[in-house]
């Protein structure tokens, strides 16, 4: 079932052009395939999973580079930043060799508890969760650098402990680049390829997400699952992108 | 009582203090770089010191022998900074109950129904009407008075102040100048207070200390201060400013004039509205405070001028100092020492010596009243 743009046009061809514009985008919609819904479904699932895993390291990560000197900081700052320069690929193959059923982690939890990591939608989010790490440790970073001393200072002297300021005047101040952080953090691994197709291969309905079930159209020559897909990226970027300004305006 | 033995080093600078506060508001002097930040933040809690001990009371807050180090969160002491310091994020409501812990999710909270000493703040510092903003909606003075009020709620068991005024230029200045006082007098914890304008510390401070380069190099009140050898870097750095308490002797709307009285002499001022109440005979007694620049007197050695300023006070000079490219007089008016600043050249040519008889000449306009 190959419906190319043209074909539509020819379908709708008594349509006014302004009716056209709305409907070949619907036409498309109407056409998608429940493979399809699972591909974004699961991109959007593993998406937030891999978020609200690594918040709270990722906070903890942020604060410490931001705000503490300690011996092998910059070491600690290189390693959660390497991700960002090495070719997903590359991550994604350490992650396979670590977590394989011969590599020293997925080794010892296949032993122990016989799971086996590779391959699973557990992988996908392994994956996403080390490709996002260094973004949002980076907005996290830059938000709480941001927030000047002297106000935390205050903060102490008004009889505050250093849990409560960290929560009633850093995080609140930081919340910009906090928020940046995890929207750059959930595009990238919406958009993730390398290193998820490395470790948790492209199997549909278990670890096909977006960008892969795309990869797969284009191969298989299925246009119109391309556009579609395309078409649904495009949106979902959208609506994230505007409710993250929104949210940012607000502050 | 405080006592404050210790030395702390921040890179090529190292403060050295032993002393101790036992007056209610105690002023520590000097130029930037001298070290005023560096000892309000040991005493605060902010920092450490490498060597010593610093007392409140009985209580021992940092030892550096035993490796005591009580934490700012547990001292007590409401801070007010040069920069007021508000929280962006919080309106001045949230902003003043910060110190008193508990819940922040509350914007303007029920500060009508507030314990008493919550509402003697806001009243001594008026700023019952601001409460529902953000601190970027506030003026200068505004931001100030909701910083001190800040430290205030919290019910400090002392009040640091480190350069309270210095942001806010001369008229304002001036206008704050007398919330200080009201906090003095209403609140019972001894004040801290830092600032490099002796002025400041002249209306305010029962003590000061002079401090140069992490040492103390002169203490005392802070009127005998200004004459110190040590001070007058200082008193060149900022203005010398006279600060007079004086009773009035009378206010005339239709003339425009209000008198006070020095001794045996008066000193006009342009009529303040303020004064209608006190002028009336039961509160005669109250007094005004007033600002006069050391610039804006002139001396005089005749008292017969035909001139259009309406203040010819008689008085001795006590004292003379050569402060960099001027000479700064202390003259005794009816008692009460002014400080005035004139031109070597004109020295000279008057030759002044102390001990003699002279006339300081003042425009009305140049007095301002410390009042609101």
């Amino acid at each position: 079932m190959d419906i190319r743009p043209y074909n539509l046009n020819r379908v709708c061809a008594k349509q006014t052009r302004v009716a056209r514009f709305v409907s070949v985008p619907t036409e498309y919609l109407m056409r998608i395939t429940p493979a399809e819904i699972t591909a974004l479904t699961l991109s959007i699932k593993v998406a937030l999973l891999s978020l609200i895993v690594m918040f709270p390291p990722g906070l903890l990560v942020g604060w410490l580079l931001a705000k503490r000197t300690f011996p092998g900081r910059a070491l600690l700052n290189t390693f959660v930043m390497l991700p960002l320069v090495l070719p997903p690929v590359v991550s994604g193959y350490v992650l396979l060799i670590l977590l394989s059923k011969h590599g020293p982690i997925g080794g010892f939890l296949f032993q122990v508890f016989g799971i086996e990591l590779v391959f699973s939608e557990f992988a996908v989010v392994v994956a996403l969760s080390v490709i996002s790490f260094p973004l949002l440790v980076r907005g996290i970073m830059t938000g709480i650098s941001a927030v000047p001393l002297e106000l935390e200072n205050v903060a102490r002297t008004l009889g505050a402990s250093p849990m409560r300021v960290f929560f009633t005047v850093t995080l609140p101040l930081a919340a910009r680049g906090i928020i940046g952080g995890v929207i750059l953090g959930f595009s990238k691994s919406l958009g993730e390829f390398g290193a998820t197709i490395m470790v948790a291969g492209n199997i549909p309905g278990k670890t096909q997400t977006m960008a892969l079930a795309i990869f797969n159209a284009v191969q298989l020559g299925q246009d119109a699952s391309v556009y579609r897909l395309v078409f649904i990226s495009t949106v979902v970027a959208f609506v994230a992108l505007r409710l993250s300004e929104r949210s940012l305006a607000r502050l | 009582m405080i006592w404050l033995n210790f030395r702390k080093r921040l890179g090529n600078f190292t403060l050295n203090l032993d002393c101790t506060l036992t007056k209610k508001v105690t002023a520590f002097l000097g130029e930037s770089g001298s070290g005023k930040s560096t000892l309000l933040n040991c005493i605060s809690g902010t920092l450490s010191p490498d060597e010593g001990a610093i007392a409140f009371g009985d209580e021992v807050l940092d030892d550096a022998k035993t490796r005591t180090h009580l934490p700012p969160e547990k001292r007590g002491f409401g801070c007010v900074f040069q920069e007021g310091y508000l929280f962006p994020h919080l309106t001045v409501a949230q902003n003043i109950r910060y110190g008193q812990g508990g819940a922040l999710w509350k914007r303007t909270a029920r500060l009508k129904t507030a314990p008493t000493e919550l509402s003697k703040v806001i009243d001594t510092l008026e700023i019952g009407t601001l409460l529902k903003r953000y601190p970027n909606q506030l003026s200068g003075g505004q931001r100030q008075r909701v910083a001190i009020a800040r430290a205030l709620a919290m019910e400090p068991r002392l009040l640091l102040m480190d350069e309270p005024l210095a942001s806010l230029d001369y008229g304002l200045k001036n206008r704050i100048l007398p919330y200080l006082h009201h906090v003095k007098e209403a609140f019972d914890m001894p004040i801290l207070y830092v600032t490099h304008a002796i002025s400041e510390a002249m209306a305010i401070a029962d003590e000061a200390f002079l401090l140069s380069e992490g040492q103390i190099t002169a203490s005392g009140e802070p009127h005998q201060l200004l004459t110190a050898p040590s001070a007058l870097p200082i008193a060149q750095l900022t203005g010398v400013e006279n600060i007079l308490s004086l009773p009035v002797a009378f206010s005339d709307k239709v003339s425009g004039i209000t008198a006070l009285q020095i001794g045996n002499q008066r000193i006009i001022i342009p009529y303040a509205e303020e004064t209608r109440l006190q002028s009336a005979p039961t509160k005669m007694s109250q007094d005004m405070p007033i600002a006069i620049r050391a610039e804006d007197i002139i001396i005089s050695l005749e008292p017969n001028l035909p001139i259009s300023a309406r203040n010819i006070l008689k008085g001795t000079i006590h004292e003379i100092n050569r402060v960099g490219d001027k000479t700064l007089l202390s003259i005794h008016v009816e008692g009460h020492p002014l400080s005035v600043k004139i031109t070597h050249d004109a020295r000279e040519q008057l030759q002044l010596r102390e001990e003699m008889h002279c006339y300081c000449v003042i425009k009305a306009n140049a007095i301002n009243l410390l009042w609101r």
